[in-house]
């Protein structure tokens, strides 16, 4: 009699060790900021992880005190943008407008700039990296570290893992509309940096109309020289080539700077170990001896067809 | 491929049939005339039928392999048994060549093409673009070439060409470059508009374009000795083609009195004329801190430096030095125009600068503790006079060099650090401690 008590305890108890790792699991993954995503873009589901059974309405919190502030902050914001309309186009005067040469896009020089990133690593999909944000020295850039490491998931799917990454988050207007950046003035990136020898990868993700394309990132490399001094980097925009989803596209497409929508930083050179980097601002600027428009072939895939 | 198989049902049900009434009557006969049929009839479907279910295991490894059963032996048992004794490019490819020549047929090339490319990195041969191209020569040629527009339009042999674009897809990931051998081979194996060739067309249209593209680049075999690599770094790192890398001594190994060992580390450092000036216009009240280490990374492989540093200068002790103007006789330095500048040729961005205080030197050591940093110092001491008037103060982390524990006495530099996960995970102990370096030694 008594064996049977026990098996169905060993049973309860294995159950619930589970369970209690899949709750210190849960929170470091949610806990890594992931940017608001369409319902079409759903979070990645991990090979082996069950579906979530749940209605879209399950998922949405209809809280009154959340309904009030969400009224707050979206008439502030539409109040901001009204009223900027007078004063000229973005908020600046129209001379300012029409002879800025540079723009500085994000600089970090306190604890809220932080707010408009978020970082994440191949630990969404099971991987081992980790990836912290934070501000450096003197609270006045910003430090991206953590541990790299290449390890793939043990899910029998994924063949090679090792990323980390920060993005910026989607500028969202009042009302939750997407709100874009307009760099068509400019023609080159500046970033000034500070790295430890490894070389990163710069995407610039812009709006795009059909939903095929949600995935399109323009990315250019990052090359860091490492040592205790900045490092000014510009990269013109027309260096930039197509990517989707990790892939090089055949029929490449200039960048279109009208509609950005956020820039990130990607790290994924297979070295196993510590990285960091360093950003002091990040901005664009015209540069008149730079009259490229694109640096690839637009004239024929490659390869042809 | 569906009516082959259905032949091939007819034969053995006809076979059976056969043999049923031949049993009766000859039992003797029985296995011979069955084997012989076997081997005879279905020859004709291209499937050799003597030994359905086991791998092709050559001869050389059949003595170790008999007691296991045979129809679960992986490729991997075949490296695994071929580099009994080393693994290296001779053997990888040995296993190889076993593999090819076991039999005409190649059953299962695609299995081992896919075991051989996931033990490559074991057998150190995962840049070598020879063994890369003799994996290829495992395919069959000419088989896998598309016939007809039909054969063309639909994914002819897709498990064949998907195995080649990964082997084509790990050349990629190591960054090596396919060479015109493998075009022939590809071009042999999957016809002229397959999905490798594809592959291979892309490879070679954007691998050239990004080559050499980093404007500080590391070389692909970075040196072994520890001195030559540290110059290395320290040059990379300096950004000042002036600057001068000084060895303060050579790693060498040392058998003292008392028969103990001794291994002196190797201390190299760099300095620019540039960082000498701004050393020599240092404030002596001021402290210079010694920092480190830090992480570089050359490829793969990490190496820490430490710097030496002072804290910015508070804003009454700056001042701008007037230009001299006898430094230049023939033009001015300096010009006094007062232009008036539009908004439009502002080309200087709107940033708060950054002061983080000067660096004045930078050094590589094997061995991180303070003993060792501060031979680099009294070194840079014969260079730069006023060092022996400046106190010197040393913030090393715990890195990777074991360091002696020594009792903090101040709370600088300690920032309050929101992510205490981080902080359990990666203990950072910093340590430091204000050189008590006498008169004695300075003079």
């Amino acid at each position: 009699m008594p064996m049977p008590n026990v098996t169905c305890l060993t049973s309860v108890r294995l159950l619930s060790s589970i369970f209690r790792h899949h709750q210190l699991l849960l929170p470091s993954v949610a806990s890594v900021k992931v940017p608001k995503r369409t319902v079409f873009q759903g979070e990645y589901r991990r090979p082996g992880r069950p579906k979530e059974d749940k209605f879209p309405w399950q998922k949405i919190n209809f809280n009154f005190s959340k309904g009030l502030q969400g009224i707050k902050k979206h008439f502030t914001l539409l109040k901001k943008e009204f009223f900027e309309r007078w004063v000229g186009p973005q908020g600046k005067p129209l001379l300012e407008h029409i002879l800025e040469q540079n723009r500085v896009i994000w600089e970090f020089r306190g604890p809220e700039s932080l707010e408009g990133w978020t970082v994440s690593s191949d630990r969404e999909i099971g991987g081992q990296s980790e990836v912290y944000l934070k501000l450096g020295r003197n609270n006045n850039t910003c430090l991206l570290y953590g541990t790299m490491s290449s390890t793939p998931p043990r899910d029998g799917e994924t063949r090679y893992s090792g990323y980390c990454t920060m993005r910026s988050k989607q500028s969202l207007a009042s009302f939750d509309r997407k709100k874009h950046f307009d760099w068509s003035s400019f023609n080159t990136l500046h970033l000034r940096v500070r790295g430890d020898g490894r070389p990163w990868m710069v995407n610039i993700a812009a709006e795009s109309y059909f939903s095929h394309q949600k995935d399109d990132i323009y990315s250019y490399f990052l090359y860091t020289r490492g040592g205790p001094y900045w490092q000014d980097v510009k990269i013109p925009f027309s260096k930039f080539f197509l990517t989707h989803r990790g892939r090089i596209q055949d029929s490449q497409h200039a960048l279109w700077l009208d509609k950005i929508n956020t820039i990130g930083f990607t790290l994924g050179d297979k070295a196993d170990g510590p990285f960091q980097l360093e950003i002091d601002y990040i901005g664009v600027c015209k540069d008149y001896a730079h009259t490229e428009e694109f640096a690839y072939e637009l004239y024929k895939r490659n390869p042809e067809v | 491929m569906k009516c082959a198989r259905c032949l091939l049902q007819l034969c053995r049900l006809r076979l059976g049939g056969r043999s049923a009434p031949l049993v009766r009557s000859l039992p003797s006969s029985h296995s011979w005339l069955l084997q012989h049929t076997q081997s005879q009839v279905l020859r004709q479907f291209h499937v050799s039928p003597s030994c359905p279910k086991t791998r092709p295991v050559p001869a050389e490894f059949n003595e170790a392999n008999k007691q296991k059963d045979k129809s679960l032996a992986t490729y991997d048992d075949l490296f695994e048994q071929g580099a009994k004794e080393a693994k290296t490019k001779a053997t990888f490819n040995k296993v190889v060549e076993i593999f090819t020549k076991a039999s005409v047929r190649r059953r299962g090339h695609v299995e081992f093409i896919y075991a051989a490319l996931k033990k490559m990195p074991e057998f150190g041969v995962e840049k070598d673009i020879t063994v890369y191209n003799k994996l290829l020569d495992v395919f069959p040629k000419e088989i896998f070439v598309p016939r007809n527009f039909i054969q063309r339009m639909f994914n002819h042999y897709p498990r064949q060409q998907e195995c080649g674009v990964q082997l084509l897809e790990q050349m990629e990931n190591y960054g090596i470059m396919p060479n015109i051998e493998t075009k022939v081979l590809l071009v042999q194996i999957f016809g002229k508009k397959s999905h490798p060739i594809r592959k291979y067309e892309r490879m070679m249209y954007w691998f050239p374009k990004f080559k050499n593209l980093n404007p500080f680049p590391v070389p692909q075999q970075l040196p072994e000795d520890p001195v030559d690599l540290a110059r290395l770094s320290l040059t990379r790192i300096a950004s000042d083609l002036d600057a001068k890398v000084t060895v303060y001594q050579l790693p060498c190994t040392d058998i003292s009195e008392s028969g103990q060992e001794i291994t002196l580390p190797h201390v190299v450092g760099i300095q620019s004329p540039s960082q000498m000036e701004l050393l020599a216009k240092h404030n002596p009240s001021r402290p210079v801190f010694v920092e480190g280490p830090f992480p570089l990374w050359l490829r793969k492989t990490c190496v820490s430096y430490y710097i030496l540093r002072a804290d910015p200068a508070p804003a009454d002790e700056k001042k701008e030095d007037p230009y001299d103007p006898d430094r230049c006789l023939i033009y001015p330095l300096q010009l006094d125009l007062d232009l008036e500048c539009d908004l439009g040729d502002d080309e200087s961005f709107d940033v708060e600068d950054l002061d983080e205080g000067p660096v004045y030197a930078m050094c590589m050591t094997s061995q991180g503790d303070q003993a060792t940093l501060n031979l680099w110092i009294s070194g840079l001491q014969k260079s730069n006079d006023i060092l022996g008037q400046v106190p010197t103060l040393f913030r090393l982390d715990a890195g990777p060099q074991e360091l002696q524990w020594v009792d903090t006495d101040s709370g600088h530099q300690q920032q309050p650090d929101s992510e205490t996960h981080k902080e359990a995970s990666q203990p950072e102990v910093e340590i430091e401690e204000e050189l008590t370096r006498s008169r004695g030694m300075k003079q």
